[in-house]
C-alpha cells in the first residue's frame, strides 16, 4: 500500500543519535490529525478508553492536505521529539486527495530532515479512520517506543 | 538614539535629499506604484510610528539597484535590512515561501546538535577533502533539489561541477559536512541572532580546515562573507573569491584545459554578485573562455534587473511580473540559453517558465542555466 | 377550516425531541409537551449507547440545549393534555401546567435552593438509589434547568423562599391553562418499564437487595449516578465480583401479559455487561438470555467482541426460572442448565433486564385523542403507515409504537416529523420567528481576552484530570481575564453562564476544554454568538476524548496534559479572528437515488412537503425488491399497496420519473447539487437542493447447502412468489436461517429473514394444514411484535432446531429427494430430514454499486458495505456531508415499516434545508492575496472542487479567485501555494503554529534550566 512506504525507517542509517533515552525525560509528541477521519478516530480511542502514552498532543487540522512541511520541521526545531501526521485512508479522504498530498509532502520533508540531520523516523504518517481508535492508541503507543529508542530530539532552536 | 534614529546614521539616509531617483529605477516601484524607497526612508526620518510594520519593508528586494544610483550614496539596503531587524522585534514578520521552512532549515542549523548529511552530492567521481587551501563553500544548494523538485531544477549540479572543474585543474578543495547555512536569509528577514550563530559555526569549519581561500558558487554566500561577516568579526583570516574569479585564474596558469562551446548566450547578473560585490566582468570573461558567444540583455550590468525575490520571503505578484520582463528581455537577444550565476535566479526564473502561464508561452520560452555548469561542460 | 403553520408533540424524550428540532427548523412552531417538569426522557438516565459505547448524555446534551433554546419551540413541561378538539390541519388543545411553584423566568437553576432543603426523598432520575430533596431538578443537565417543588414532600417551610436568590419561588403558584391551536400532533410519550413489583416471587425484586434492575445498574454506571459510576451491591456497598444478567423478565412472557419481545434488552445488557465491567476491575458479568437479538447494524460486532475481548460469559436457552438469596452473605443463587446439566450458581448480584411496556398515560392519550391502541396498549400502526394513528393529523413516534432502540426512535420521530409538516405544508414559515442574535461587537483593535471554561463532564474528566488546578493553571496564560470550571459545560445553565460572564468580562475570545469539537463545537459557537461574538471566535481543547479518557491511570500526567491542551488552545485562540457570514441560495428540489419502496416514499413525501422530487430507478420498474413481496405478517396486501403507491406517484405532478437511469456524475454543494444522470443512454443535467440515497439491498445467492443444485431448494423470495402461486406441492419443508449471514466473513445479521421464515412458515401451514415445518436457525430474532408470530409458529406445531456455526446443517442429494443432518442441542441427538423443499434465508447484501456512488456523492460505506450515517444513534438518515441524506435498505438490512419510517425522516432531514431560500455557508475557507499572487496556477491545478480559477484582473494580469460556495476550506491549496498567497481562514499558518509552540513551551523551560537541574526535575514528573 503507498501508505506504508513513506512510514519505514530508512534503509541506511548513519545517524548517531543516543539509542537509549536518559531515564526520566519524558518523550514529547504531536499529533497532527485530520478533522474527518483520525482526530474522530482519537475521539473513538477516548471513546472506547484505550489507554494510551500521554505523551502525545493532538493538533486538529481539516485535513492533511493543509499540513505545511513548516508546521513539522518547526516542531523539530522546538525540540519536539516525533511528529505524528495522522489522515484518512487513501481513498477516503473527506476531500478526496488531501491525504495523498500529504504523503508526497512528508516523503520530500522526510528527505530534507535526513539530510539536515534530524532522523526522519522521528516523522511518522500513518491512516488512520473513524472508525480506527484502537489502530489510534496502538500508533500512538508504537510511535512513542520508537521515539523512545531513537533517543530525545537534542535539536533546540530558542525563539527569540 | 533609538535604533532607527541610529540605523538613519549609520546609512547615510539622512542624506537623502528626496531626489526620487531611487525610486525611478526600483524595479517593484516600476510595477507596483504604491512603493517607493524614498518613502520609506522619509517616514523613518520623520520617526513615525509603526514604520516596522510597514509591509513595504518586506517588499524591497534589496537588489541595490537604488544604491548604485543614489548621488547622495545612501546605503537603501542596509537600511532596509536594519529596518527588518527592528520589524522582526515588533513583532511584524514577513509571509516567507514555503511556510518558512527554508528560515527554519536556517534556524535549525545553528544547534550544537546537528549531525547533518550534507555532502550527499559527493559522487565518487569526485575528489574532495578535509583539509586544504581551497575550501568550497557550497551553500545550502544540495538541500534545494527536494524542496524544489518540482520545478524540475538540479540545483546540486552546480556543487558538482564546480568541483568537476577544481579537480580537472589539479585542486582538491574542501569540503565539510559540518558547514551550514552562511545565514544570508536570515540576516534580510530580520534574525540577526541566528545569523550570528551560522557565522561562528561556518568560521570555524572553515578555520579547521586550514584553507586560505574559501570559494564561492554562491554570491549570496560570498556576499555574506565579504561584508557581514567582516562587519562581525573582522578579518575572516582567508579570501573570498568566486568561481569565476578562481576559474580565470586557473585559466591564466594554464592549469586548466578545456575544449569550446558553440551557441549564443545571455548573462543575468545576479544582485548579489553585480551590484553587492561589484563582480561584472569574471563573469563574462568566463562565459568567452567556453567559445560561446556572449550577447547582453537590454539592462544588463549594474543596470541588470532583479530574479523578483530575495531571502525566500518577497514573492509577490510584482515578483513574476520582473521574471517575465527579464525572460522576455533574454529571448530577444536571440540567445539559446540565459546563464546566471545564482541558484536562486536559477529557480525564480525557473518559476515562470516551469508553468505555462496562458499568452506567455513563446516570449518567455528560454533555458535557463547555471553559469558553473555551463563552464563544466568545456571538460567533457 | 383554516390550517395552522403549528404542531404540538407530546412527550419529550429522545423521539419527540427530534421531530421538534426537525419542525421547527423546517418553519414550524411547535409546542412540545412533556408531563415530566424537564424534557430529555429515558435517554437521559443512560450512561451509555450500543453498539459505540458513546456516553449518552455527550450526544443528547447538544440536541436537549438546542431543543430549549430554539426560538420556534415552546416547552410546556409538568404539563398534561386535558382536551383535544379539531380535525387535521386544525386542532385545539387544552393543556394543563401544573404549578412548579417556581418561576420558569426567574430561576437560573443555580441549585441553592436544593442546599438548603431539609427534606430528602428517594429520587426517582436514579431510581431510588441516590436521595434528592423536595425543591430539586430531575438531572443536571436538565432543559429547562427551571426547579420544582415536590409537594407530595414538601413541608412548606419556606426555607427555599428565604435563600433563593432570584426570587424565583412562588408558593402560591397554581397550576395555568394553555389553549393550543395546531395543525399536527405528534405522540411520544415513550415507554414504561415493566413493574418488577410482579417479579417479586421468582426473582426476589424488592425482596433480595442485591437484585436489581438494568436501569438501576445503568444509574450505577453513569458518573452522576449513586455511586459515581461504580457498581456496588446494595446490600453491603460493596463491589460485585460475579454479576449475572437475567433476561426477558417482563418479556416474551404470556403469563404477565407481555408476550413481545422488548427489542433492546440484549444489546442493552451485554452494553452494561462490557462497561460494569470497565469500571469495576475484577467484575465478571453473566448473561443468561434464550435468543441473542443483536439485530442492528453492527450489533453482532459488539456482541462478538463481548464475548471475545472483554470476557463476558452468555448462556444460552437459560430462562432462569427462579433467584433465592444466602441469607448470611446476601448472595443470590441462580440455577440454570448447562452442557445438558443443572448447575446451581451463586452471584453477587443479580440485574433483571427489565421489557418494556406502554406509558403509564397510554390510556388516557388514547381516550383524549381518540387513537386506537394494540392489545399491549401500544399505540396501533400498520406497516405501510408506521408513523400514523387512525385519526388523520395525529402522528405517533418512538417507543410508543412499539417497544424499539434509539435510531429508530430518532428515524420514526423525523419520519412523524415529515407527516405532520407535510399536512401543514401551505403553512410553513407563518408562525415562526427568524433566528436573531445580537448584533456582532466589533473586536478590531482590541487585544485578546480570552474567557476559558473548563469541564468536569461530571467525573469524566473531574475523575481523572485535577480540574480546578487546570483552571488556576489557565489563569496564568496570557491574554486569558476569566477562567473557571463548570460541572457540565455543555448544560443550558453553564450556556447562559458562558453568554453573560462574555458580556461581564468583555471577552474577545472564548475557549472550552471538555470534549470533541467535532460533537460539541457548534453549540458553543451558537452561545458565543448569543453573546454578540463571532463563531470563529471560539476554541476548544479536548481534554476528555484526548485526555482524561485515555490517561486514566495517570492522573497527574492527564493533569498536565490537560493544562497543556488548555494553553495551546489559548496560544490559538489568541490568533483567531472574526469571519463573515455568506450565504448559499438552495434549490428547492430533491434527487431520491433509487426508486424501490423507500425511494417511492421520499418522492412522494418530498412531493406533499411542496418541493420538486426527481426519482431516479437504474432498472425499468419502480418497486425494487418489493416486486417479488405478496403479503406481510399480518397478511397485508402488499401488491395492492405498491400498485396505489406507483399510480399516486404516477399522478403528482410534482414528481417526475427516471426509469433506465443512472448517476453519471455529481458536483456541488448543499443546496446547489449538479447531478449527471444517464438516461437510457442519453445524458441529462439535474440540479438539486438535495439528495436521498435509498438504493436498497439485495437478496444473497446461497453459495451453500447446495443452492441451485436441487429445483427444490429456493430462497425465501423465490419460495414466497411460488407459495403466492399456488405452486408448492409437499408436506415436508425445511428452512435453514443465517445463510451467509452472521459468518465470519460476513458477520451482521441479516434483520429479517427469522420474520421472513416465520411468515412463510405460518403460510404453509395455512396453506397446507398437515404439513410438517421446521425451522434450523442460530437465534430467533423476531423482536417486538413480531415475536407473537413466532409465539403463534410453535403453537402452529413449526418445529425449531437451533444450530450454530460449528453445527451447521448437512444437506445431501438423498436419491431425487433432499436429506438434511442437523444436530438438535437440546436432544443432543443428530436428527436427519427430508423434506420436500429446502427454503434458506439468505442474508440481505448492500448493493454492488454502492462503493461507486459513496465515491461519486464522496459519503463513506460501513466496513459491511452499507451506506454508513453520520451518527449511528442520534442521524441516523443523513451523512456527514450537508443535504444528502439515506434511508432503507440502504443504510442496513430493515423492515418494510422501517423503511417507510426512514423515507420519511430523510425527507424531514432534508426538509431543513429545502425550507430554507437561503442558508448560511461555510466560512473557514481559503482566500487568496491578490497583491501576492502570482497566477502561476498551481492551486487551479490541485483543488479537487474546481473552486479557485486564474481570472483576469487590471491589466492582464492573472490572479487566482477562490469560489466561496465550492470551496471546502480543507487547505491543500495554501500549502501547494509556495509563496504563501493563499491563506485558509480559521487554519492560518501562524495559528497553527502557534499551536506547535504551544506544545513544546515544556521544553522551553526545561532547556532554559541547567542540564542537571532539568534531568531531576524531568524524573519527578516521570515516577509519578
Amino acid at each position: 500500500m503507498a501508505g506504508e512506504a513513506s512510514t519505514k525507517p530508512p534503509a541506511d542509517s548513519e545517524h548517531h543519535e543516543a539509542q537509549t533515552p536518559p531515564p526520566g525525560e519524558p518523550i514529547n509528541l504531536i499529533a497532527f490529525c485530520c478533522n474527518w477521519c483520525s482526530y474522530a478516530g482519537a475521539d473513538l480511542a477516548g471513546v472506547s478508553r484505550l489507554q494510551y502514552p500521554p505523551n502525545v498532543k493532538i493538533i486538529r487540522v481539516m485535513c492533511t492536505g493543509r499540513i505545511e512541511p513548516e508546521f513539522l520541521l518547526h516542531a523539530f526545531e522546538l525540540g519536539i521529539d516525533g511528529v505524528l501526521v495522522c489522515g484518512c485512508h487513501i481513498g477516503d479522504c473527506h476531500y478526496i486527495s488531501g491525504n495523498e498530498k500529504a504523503e508526497v509532502r512528508i516523503n520530500t520533508l522526510k528527505k530534507l530532515m535526513d539530510m539536515i540531520g534530524i532522523d526522519s523516523r522521528r516523522l511518522r504518517l500513518e491512516w488512520v479512520s473513524a472508525s480506527e481508535g484502537t489502530r489510534f492508541a496502538e500508533t500512538v503507543k508504537d510511535f512513542k517506543e520508537q521515539i523512545e529508542k531513537l533517543g530525545k530530539n537534542k535539536i533546540y532552536i530558542a525563539q527569540s | 538614539m533609538s535604533a532607527i534614529d541610529e540605523l538613519i546614521e549609520d546609512t547615510g539616509a539622512f542624506d537623502c535629499v528626496e531626489c526620487g531617483k531611487c525610486t525611478s529605477v526600483c524595479p517593484v516601484a516600476e510595477i507596483n506604484s504604491e512603493f517607493a524607497p524614498r518613502l520609506i526612508v522619509v517616514k523613518a526620518q520623520a520617526g513615525l510610528e509603526g514604520l516596522a510594520k510597514e509591509k513595504d519593508i518586506w517588499s524591497c528586494l534589496t537588489c541595490g539597484l537604488c544604491n548604485d544610483m543614489c548621488p547622495y550614496k545612501v546605503d537603501f539596503t542596509e537600511f532596509i535590512r536594519g529596518m527588518r531587524s527592528e520589524a522582526v522585534i515588533h513583532g511584524a514578520l514577513p509571509v516567507c515561501s514555503k511556510g518558512g521552512l527554508l528560515q527554519t532549515m536556517g534556524r535549525i542549523m545553528t544547534s550544537p546538535e546537528l549531525k547533518q548529511n550534507r555532502l550527499s552530492w559527493v559522487t565518487d567521481d569526485l575528489k574532495v577533502a578535509e583539509k586544504g587551501d581551497i575550501y568550497f563553500f557550497t551553500g545550502c544548494t544540495a538541500h534545494f533539489d527536494y524542496i524544489f523538485e518540482e520545478r524540475e531544477i538540479k540545483t546540486s549540479g552546480i556543487l558538482v561541477a564546480a568541483v568537476k572543474i577544481m579537480n580537472s585543474a589539479g585542486i582538491t578543495p574542501a569540503v565539510s559536512n559540518d558547514e551550514v547555512c552562511c545565514g544570508h536569509d536570515l540576516n534580510w528577514t530580520g534574525n540577526e541572532e541566528h545569523f550570528e550563530k551560522l557565522m561562528e559555526k561556518n568560521l570555524e569549519v572553515i578555520k579547521a580546515s586550514g584553507a586560505k581561500q574559501v570559494v564561492f558558487t554562491c554570491p549570496e554566500g560570498m556576499r555574506t562573507f565579504e561584508f557581514d561577516y567582516k562587519d562581525i568579526a573582522g578579518d575572516l583570516g582567508f579570501e573570498v573569491l568566486h568561481i569565476s574569479e578562481l576559474i580565470l585564474d586557473l585559466i591564466d596558469q594554464d592549469k586548466l584545459q578545456h575544449k569550446d562551446l558553440d551557441g549564443k548566450v545571455t548573462f543575468h547578473d545576479p544582485c548579489r554578485l553585480g551590484r553587492h560585490l561589484g563582480i561584472y566582468d569574471d563573469p563574462r570573461d568566463m562565459i568567452k573562455e567556453t567559445g560561446a558567444e556572449l550577447v547582453e540583455m537590454e539592462r544588463s550590468r549594474n543596470k541588470s534587473t532583479c530574479c523578483g525575490v530575495s531571502a525566500f520571503a518577497t514573492c509577490e505578484a510584482s515578483s513574476k511580473q520582473m521574471q517575465i520582463e527579464r525572460l522576455k528581455e533574454a529571448k530577444k537577444t536571440g540567445a539559446q540559453k540565459m546563464l546566471t550565476f545564482c541558484p536562486k535566479c536559477w529557480l525564480h526564473f525557473k518559476c515562470s517558465t516551469w508553468k505555462k502561464f496562458p499568452g506567455l508561452e513563446e516570449e518567455v520560452d528560454i533555458p535557463i542555466e547555471d553559469a558553473t555548469i555551463f563552464f563544466s561542460k568545456t571538460l567533457e | 377550516m383554516e390550517k395552522i403553520g403549528a404542531v404540538m408533540i407530546a412527550g419529550g424524550g429522545i423521539a419527540g425531541m427530534q421531530s421538534a428540532l426537525d419542525l421547527a427548523d423546517s418553519g414550524f412552531k411547535v409546542y412540545l409537551v412533556d408531563s415530566s417538569p424537564t424534557i430529555g426522557g429515558a435517554m437521559s438516565q443512560l450512561d451509555k449507547t450500543f453498539p459505540t459505547n458513546d456516553c449518552a448524555m455527550c450526544i443528547m446534551a447538544p440536541k436537549l440545549v438546542e431543543t430549549g433554546r430554539h426560538h420556534n419551540i415552546e416547552l410546556l413541561t409538568n404539563s398534561s393534555i386535558k382536551d383535544v378538539k379539531g380535525e387535521a390541519g386544525n386542532f385545539t388543545i387544552k393543556v394543563t401546567k401544573t404549578a412548579r411553584r417556581v418561576r420558569e423566568d426567574k430561576c437560573t437553576g443555580c441549585g441553592i435552593c436544593t442546599l438548603f432543603c431539609p427534606i430528602e426523598v428517594p429520587d426517582s432520575y436514579n431510581k431510588g438509589m441516590k436521595l434528592r430533596k423536595a425543591i430539586y431538578v430531575r438531572y443536571p443537565q436538565a432543559v429547562p434547568p427551571t426547579h420544582t417543588i415536590d409537594m407530595e414532600h414538601c413541608i412548606g417551610c419556606g426555607i427555599c423562599e428565604s435563600q433563593c436568590k432570584a426570587n424565583a419561588i412562588e408558593y402560591a403558584q397554581s397550576d395555568e391553562e394553555r389553549e393550543l391551536n395546531v395543525g399536527a400532533i405528534i405522540v411520544s410519550p415513550g415507554f414504561d418499564e415493566f413493574n418488577l413489583e410482579l417479579m417479586r416471587r421468582e426473582y426476589g425484586f424488592g425482596l433480595f437487595p442485591n437484585v436489581i434492575s438494568s436501569p438501576q445498574l445503568e444509574r450505577m454506571l453513569s458518573a452522576t449516578g449513586p455511586y459515581r459510576g461504580l457498581v456496588l451491591r446494595p446490600s453491603d456497598g460493596k463491589m460485585p465480583k460475579k454479576v449475572a444478567f437475567i433476561q426477558c423478565v417482563g418479556s416474551r412472557d404470556r403469563s404477565i401479559g407481555n408476550p413481545y419481545c422488548s427489542s433492546v434488552c440484549c444489546m442493552f445488557a451485554i452494553k452494561e455487561a462490557v462497561i460494569a465491567q470497565e469500571h469495576n476491575q475484577g467484575l465478571q458479568a453473566h448473561i443468561f438470555f434464550m435468543d441473542m437479538r443483536a439485530y442492528g447494524k453492527e450489533f453482532d460486532d459488539y456482541y462478538i467482541r463481548a464475548e471475545q475481548e472483554h470476557g463476558i460469559l452468555f448462556t444460552r436457552n437459560n430462562r432462569i426460572a427462579d433467584v433465592s438469596q444466602d441469607p448470611k452473605t446476601q448472595n443470590l443463587i441462580l440455577n440454570y442448565i448447562k452442557d445438558g446439566e443443572m448447575k446451581s450458581e451463586e452471584f453477587d448480584l443479580v440485574v433483571l433486564s427489565v421489557g418494556m411496556v406502554f406509558p403509564k398515560d397510554a390510556k388516557n392519550l388514547a381516550e383524549k385523542f381518540g387513537i386506537n391502541l394494540n392489545e399491549f396498549n401500544f399505540c396501533d400502526t400498520d406497516i405501510f403507515n408506521p408513523t400514523s394513528t387512525n385519526i388523520p393529523g395525529i402522528f405517533v413516534a418512538g417507543a410508543f409504537e412499539a417497544p424499539k432502540d434509539i435510531p429508530g426512535t430518532v428515524a420514526q420521530a423525523s419520519g412523524a416529523a415529515a407527516h405532520a409538516s407535510a399536512l401543514v405544508s401551505g403553512q410553513r414559515d407563518t408562525l415562526v420567528v427568524e433566528k436573531t442574535f445580537p448584533e456582532e461587537i466589533d473586536i478590531g483593535g482590541q487585544d485578546p481576552r480570552i474567557g476559558v471554561f473548563v469541564c468536569h463532564c461530571g467525573i469524566n474528566i473531574g475523575g481523572v484530570v485535577d480540574v480546578p488546578e487546570v483552571v488556576e493553571y489557565v489563569k496564568t496564560l496570557p491574554n486569558v481575564v476569566y477562567a473557571e470550571h463548570n460541572l457540565y459545560t455543555c448544560s443550558q445553565d453553564t450556556q447562559e453562564k458562558i453568554k453573560q460572564i462574555a458580556q461581564e468580562q468583555n471577552l474577545n475570545r472564548v475557549i472550552v476544554a471538555s470534549c470533541t469539537p467535532r460533537t460539541h463545537g457548534p453549540l458553543f459557537q451558537n452561545t458565543i454568538r448569543g453573546a454578540g461574538l463571532n463563531p470563529y471566535l471560539f476554541e476548544m481543547a479536548n481534554i476528555r476524548d484526548q485526555c482524561s479518557w485515555v490517561h486514566m491511570h495517570e492522573p497527574d500526567k492527564a493533569t498536565d496534559k490537560a493544562k497543556a491542551l488548555v494553553r495551546m488552545a489559548v496560544a490559538r485562540a489568541r490568533l483567531l479572528e472574526p469571519l463573515p457570514k455568506s450565504e448559499i441560495e438552495i434549490s428547492p428540489s430533491a434527487i431520491i437515488i433509487g426508486g424501490g419502496v423507500t425511494g417511492m416514499n421520499a418522492a412522494l413525501m418530498i412531493a406533499e412537503e411542496g418541493y420538486d422530487a426527481y426519482l431516479i430507478e437504474k432498472t425499468d420498474k419502480l418497486g425494487g425488491i418489493v416486486n417479488r413481496l405478496h403479503y406481510g405478517l399480518r397478511g397485508e396486501d402488499i401488491r395492492k399497496y405498491l400498485t396505489e403507491l406507483k399510480s399516486k406517484i404516477d399522478s403528482n405532478d410534482k414528481i417526475k420519473v427516471y426509469l433506465n437511469t443512472t448517476l453519471e456524475n455529481f458536483s456541488g454543494f448543499v443546496g446547489n447539487y449538479e447531478a449527471e444522470l444517464n438516461v437510457n443512454g442519453n445524458k441529462e443535467t439535474l440540479k438539486t437542493g438535495v439528495v436521498i440515497v435509498a438504493t436498497g439491498g439485495k437478496e444473497y445467492k446461497p453459495e451453500e447447502y447446495m443452492y441451485g443444485e436441487h429445483d427444490r431448494i429456493l430462497t425465501q423470495l423465490e419460495f414466497g412468489e411460488l407459495l403466492n402461486e399456488g405452486k408448492v406441492k409437499g408436506k415436508e419443508f425445511v428452512m435453514i436461517q443465517c445463510v451467509g449471514s452472521r459468518e465470519e466473513h460476513r458477520p451482521y445479521c441479516s434483520r429479517i429473514c427469522c420474520t421472513h421464515a416465520i411468515k412463510n412458515a405460518l403460510k404453509i401451514r395455512e396453506l397446507h394444514p398437515d404439513s410438517k415445518v421446521y425451522i434450523l436457525f442460530k437465534d430467533m430474532r423476531t423482536y417486538g411484535f413480531r415475536e407473537i408470530y413466532y409465539e403463534d409458529a410453535t403453537r402452529e406445531g413449526v418445529l425449531f432446531i437451533r444450530f450454530d456455526n460449528e453445527t451447521k446443517p448437512k444437506v445431501s442429494k438423498d436419491g431425487d429427494g433432499i436429506k438434511i443432518e442437523v444436530l438438535d442441542h437440546f436432544i443432543q441427538e443428530d436428527v436427519a430430514l427430508y423434506p420436500d423443499y429446502l427454503i434458506l434465508s439468505p442474508a440481505t447484501l448492500p448493493n454492488e454499486g454502492n462503493y461507486d456512488l459513496a465515491q461519486m456523492l464522496k459519503v463513506p460505506l460501513s466496513k459491511d458495505k452499507f451506506f454508513l450515517e453520520a451518527h449511528m444513534k442520534l442521524r441516523p438518515v443523513e451523512f456527514a456531508t450537508e443535504g444528502v441524506f439515506l434511508a432503507g435498505l440502504a443504510h442496513s438490512p430493515k423492515f418494510f415499516n422501517e423503511c417507510i419510517s426512514e423515507a420519511n425522516a430523510a425527507v424531514s432531514r432534508a426538509c431543513t434545508v429545502l425550507s430554507k431560500r437561503i442558508m448560511e455557508a461555510y466560512s473557514a475557507i481559503s482566500v487568496v492575496d491578490e497583491f501576492k499572487c502570482i497566477g502561476c496556477g498551481t492551486c487551479e491545478e490541485i483543488c479537487e472542487y474546481h473552486a479557485p480559477s486564474l481570472v483576469e484582473k487590471g491589466s492582464g494580469k492573472l490572479v487566482s479567485e477562490i469560489n466561496k460556495a465550492l470551496c471546502k476550506g480543507c487547505g491543500a491549496c495554501a500549502v501547494a501555494c509556495c509563496n504563501g498567497a493563499i491563506t485558509t481562514l480559521h487554519f492560518k499558518n501562524d495559528q497553527i503554529l502557534s499551536m506547535v509552540e504551544s506544545a513544546a513551551e515544556e521544553l522551553k523551560r526545561e532547556s532554559s534550566k541547567p542540564a542537571e537541574e532539568a534531568q531531576t526535575g524531568a524524573s519527578t514528573s516521570g515516577a509519578d
